[in-house]
C-alpha cells in the first residue's frame, strides 16, 4: 500500500483527500489545478472491509504523514497486519497491527473537513475514438527522465502512418524519443490513433507522473497506458502491485501467487497554446 | 603512571567486533578510566547534554598481565578518539592473523606512553599497540589527551558513582529489532518521544504532534523491582487510557526524551547484549536503559560486563 501511495508523493509535504465507500478506498492529491492523481484500493485488496457510512465520507489527510505512518508499522520478519478505522472520536484516522499478541503498534491521524469540490478533472474521450497508447513503464519513465535535459515542456504527438509516439523537448537542446509501433511490441505494447495530435505539457508535471514510482514496480515492468483526452488533457495509469506477504508454502517454479493491483491514474493539463 | 597490559583473544574480540563499533556510534571521544581491578569507557559523563554511556569490564576479560600504577590510587583516566582506537584494535587484529603460525608469542601488548611525534617539540602521550611477531613487531600510536588530573578524576569517579542507581522498576525487552525498527521510521514523524513505564511490565514508546500521534506498546514485559498486577478493568481500553489510568494510580511514570538520543542508545545493540531492561529514575530524572549479557551457554549474567545509558529526560516527568 506504501508503494501504490508514494506513487503520488512528489513533495515531502502533501495534502491528498481520502474518499471511502462500498467500493474501495479512492485517494486524490492535487496540484496548482494542473496535476490530479488518484490511487484506487479496492476492497478486495483488503483482507476484511466494513462499510457502514451513509453516502461517501471525504476526508482530508496529510499524505505524507499517512505515508511515513504506514512505514513504521512494517518491520523485516514479521508479518503486519494492520486495521484502518474510521472515524475516530476526534474524526482521526486510526490504524493499528493486530498481530502479535502483547504487542502492538496505533497511530491516530488527524484529518480535515476538505475544501469545496477539488476541480473535477472531466475527462472526456477526444474524438470518435479513443487515442491511446500503452507503453512499458519502465520505459516510460527513462524517457521522461531522460526529457529532463532540454529543460523545456514536452510535447507528446501521436502519428498514426506510421504508427508511433513521439515525445520531444526544445530547450537549451533538442531531444526526441520515438516509439515505433511496429518496430517494438515489447516497449509500445498497444496503440490506438485515428487522428494525429500533438500537445505540451509542463515537465514538471509530467515528471511527477512517473519519479515516484517505487523501484519493485518499475522492475514488474508492467505496462502504464497513456490516453489524450479532449482538449489535450493527458491521462496516465499505472498498476502497482499489492501483493499478499510470502505465502508459506514453498512455491513451485512458474506458480505465481495472484497478485492484487491498485491502481494509479494522473491527469495532466495541457499547457496553453502559443498559437 | 605506569600502564601496560596484554590483550587476550577474548578481549580483541570484545572489543572489534561488538563494543567499539557500538562507543563509535555514542560519541567521537570517550574516557577511557582504568583502575586497579576494572577498565570503564565513558561516554558524556562530565557534560551535561547528550546520552551518558557508562561501560564497565573487570580487567580479566579483556586482558592479561595487566599492570597499572600511579599516584592517584593507581587510577589512570584520559579521553580519546573512540574510531582511532577502533582503527587500531582492528588492524592489530589482520597483523596478528598474518603472523600466526600457531605461536602465543603474537601477543597483543597495550601500554601508555609518551612519544615525540614527528613537527612537534614536546612528548605526546599515547596508547600504544604493539605486536611482536618471529622477525618484526609492528607498533600503532593511538593518540589520547594529558591524563586527568587528581581533582579531574573524582569529578569522573563521582559522576560514575551516581550513574550507577538503579531505578525501582525496570522492563525488560527481549526484542529490541522490532523497537529499532519503530524508532527508525519514527523519526521522519517527530523529535520528541514519550516514554512511558509501568509497574504492569508495559512499555509504551510515542511520538505526538499536533497532527498525529503514533506510538508502539510492549505488554506483559518481564518486571524486575517494584511490581503489581494490571487491573483486570482495564484490560480492553486503549493504550493511551491504559497508561493515564496506571499513571494517575501511582503504578506508571512518563518522561519525554529526544528521538534522535533514544535511537543512539539503541546503536548498544550492536554490542549484541542477551536483553535491555528500561527504567526511569526517581522523579523522573532520567530514561535508563541497562543492558544485559549472559555467560555463553548459560542463564546467568555475566557480571565482569556491564552496559547501560542514560538518556536526558526533556521536560519535567509526570509522575
Amino acid at each position: 500500500m506504501v508503494d501504490a501511495l508514494s506513487c503520488v508523493r512528489w513533495k515531502r509535504h502533501q495534502d491528498a483527500l481520502i474518499e471511502l465507500s462500498e467500493h474501495g478506498i479512492v485517494l486524490i492529491v492535487e496540484e496548482s489545478g494542473c496535476l490530479q492523481a488518484k490511487v484506487y484500493l479496492q476492497r478486495e485488496l483488503f483482507t476484511k472491509y466494513e462499510y457502514g457510512a451513509q453516502g461517501r465520507p471525504r476526508f482530508g489527510i496529510s499524505l505524507g504523514l499517512l505515508v511515513d505512518c504506514l512505514n513504521t508499522f512494517s518491520s523485516p520478519g514479521h508479518s503486519n497486519t494492520i486495521e484502518i478505522k474510521y472515524p475516530g472520536p476526534d474524526m482521526e484516522l486510526l490504524l493499528k497491527s493486530v498481530d502479535t499478541l502483547n504487542s502492538c503498534i496505533y497511530s491516530e491521524i488527524r484529518t480535515r473537513i476538505p475544501e469545496t469540490v477539488a476541480w473535477d478533472y472531466n475527462f472526456e474521450q477526444a474524438g470518435s475514438a479513443p487515442l491511446t497508447f500503452t507503453v512499458k513503464s519502465a520505459a516510460l519513465k527513462e524517457a521522461i527522465d531522460d526529457l529532463e535535459w532540454p529543460g523545456s515542456s514536452v510535447q507528446i504527438s501521436l502519428h498514426n502512418s506510421p504508427p508511433c509516439v513521439t515525445f520531444r523537448g526544445e530547450g537549451h537542446g533538442d531531444l526526441q524519443i520515438d516509439f515505433m509501433y511496429y518496430a517494438n511490441t515489447d516497449l509500445l505494447l498497444a496503440f490506438h490513433c485515428d487522428t494525429e495530435v500533438s500537445y505540451g505539457y509542463k515537465y514538471k508535471f509530467l515528471k511527477a507522473t512517473t519519479a515516484n514510482i517505487p523501484g519493485n514496480v518499475v522492475r514488474e515492468n508492467r505496462g502504464s497506458k497513456l490516453t489524450i483526452g479532449r482538449g489535450g488533457m493527458l491521462k496516465v495509469q499505472h498498476l502497482v502491485s499489492v501483493s499478499k506477504a510470502l505465502a508459506p508454502q514453498v512455491e513451485s517454479a512458474g506458480y505465481q501467487p495472484p497478485s492484487r493491483i491498485a491502481y494509479i491514474e494522473f491527469f495532466v493539463k495541457p499547457e496553453e497554446s502559443s498559437d | 603512571m605506569k600502564f601496560k597490559a596484554f590483550l587476550t583473544e577474548n578481549g580483541v574480540n570484545l572489543l572489534e567486533k561488538r563494543f567499539l563499533p557500538a562507543f563509535e556510534k555514542m560519541g567521537k571521544n570517550c574516557y577511557l578510566f582504568l583502575t586497579k581491578e576494572h577498565l570503564f569507557f565513558l561516554h558524556n559523563l562530565l557534560n551535561g547534554d547528550g546520552v551518558q554511556c557508562i561501560a564497565q569490564f573487570r580487567k580479566d576479560v579483556l586482558f592479561d598481565d595487566y599492570r597499572i600504577s600511579s599516584q592517584n590510587e593507581d587510577r589512570i583516566a584520559f579521553s580519546l578518539d573512540v574510531s582511532l582506537l577502533y582503527r587500531a584494535v582492528k588492524s592489530s587484529v589482520s597483523i596478528c592473523t598474518e603472523f600466526s603460525g600457531g605461536l602465543a608469542s603474537n601477543r597483543l601488548q597495550i601500554k601508555l606512553v609518551k612519544k615525540l611525534p614527528p613537527n612537534c617539540t614536546q612528548p605526546m602521550p599515547f596508547l600504544t599497540f604493539e605486536t611482536k611477531g618471529y622477525k618484526s613487531a609492528v607498533i600503532q600510536d593511538v593518540p589520547i589527551s594529558k591524563p586527568l588530573s587528581r581533582s579531574q578524576v573524582i569529578e569522573l569517579q563521582t559522576a560514575l558513582d551516581s550513574a550507577q542507581d538503579l531505578p525501582p522498576t525496570l522492563v525488560q525487552v527481549q526484542d529490541p529489532n522490532q523497537l529499532q525498527n519503530f524508532v527508525d521510521h519514527m523519526k521522519h514523524v517527530g523529535d520528541v518521544l514519550n516514554v512511558t513505564i509501568s509497574k504492569y511490565g508495559d512499555l509504551q514508546v510515542q511520538i505526538s504532534t499536533t497532527l498525529i500521534r503514533l506510538g508502539s506498546e510492549f505488554q506483559r514485559l518481564l518486571v524486575i523491582g517494584e511490581k503489581s498486577q494490571a487491573p483486570v478493568e482495564d484490560r480492553n481500553l486503549s493504550a493511551q487510557s491504559r497508561s493515564e489510568r496506571a499513571m494517575a494510580r501511582g503504578d506508571a511514570q512518563s518522561v519525554q526524551v529526544s528521538v534522535k538520543h533514544f535511537s543512539k542508545s539503541l546503536q548498544c545493540q550492536l554490542t549484541k547484549p542477551d536483553s535491555a531492561f528500561y527504567g526511569i529514575a526517581p522523579q523522573g530524572a532520567c530514561l535508563t536503559v541497562i543492558f544485559q549479557f549472559m555467560i555463553p551457554g548459560t542463564r546467568q549474567t555475566d557480571k565482569s560486563i556491564s552496559l547501560h545509558c542514560r538518556l536526558p529526560v526533556l521536560d519535567p516527568g509526570s509522575n
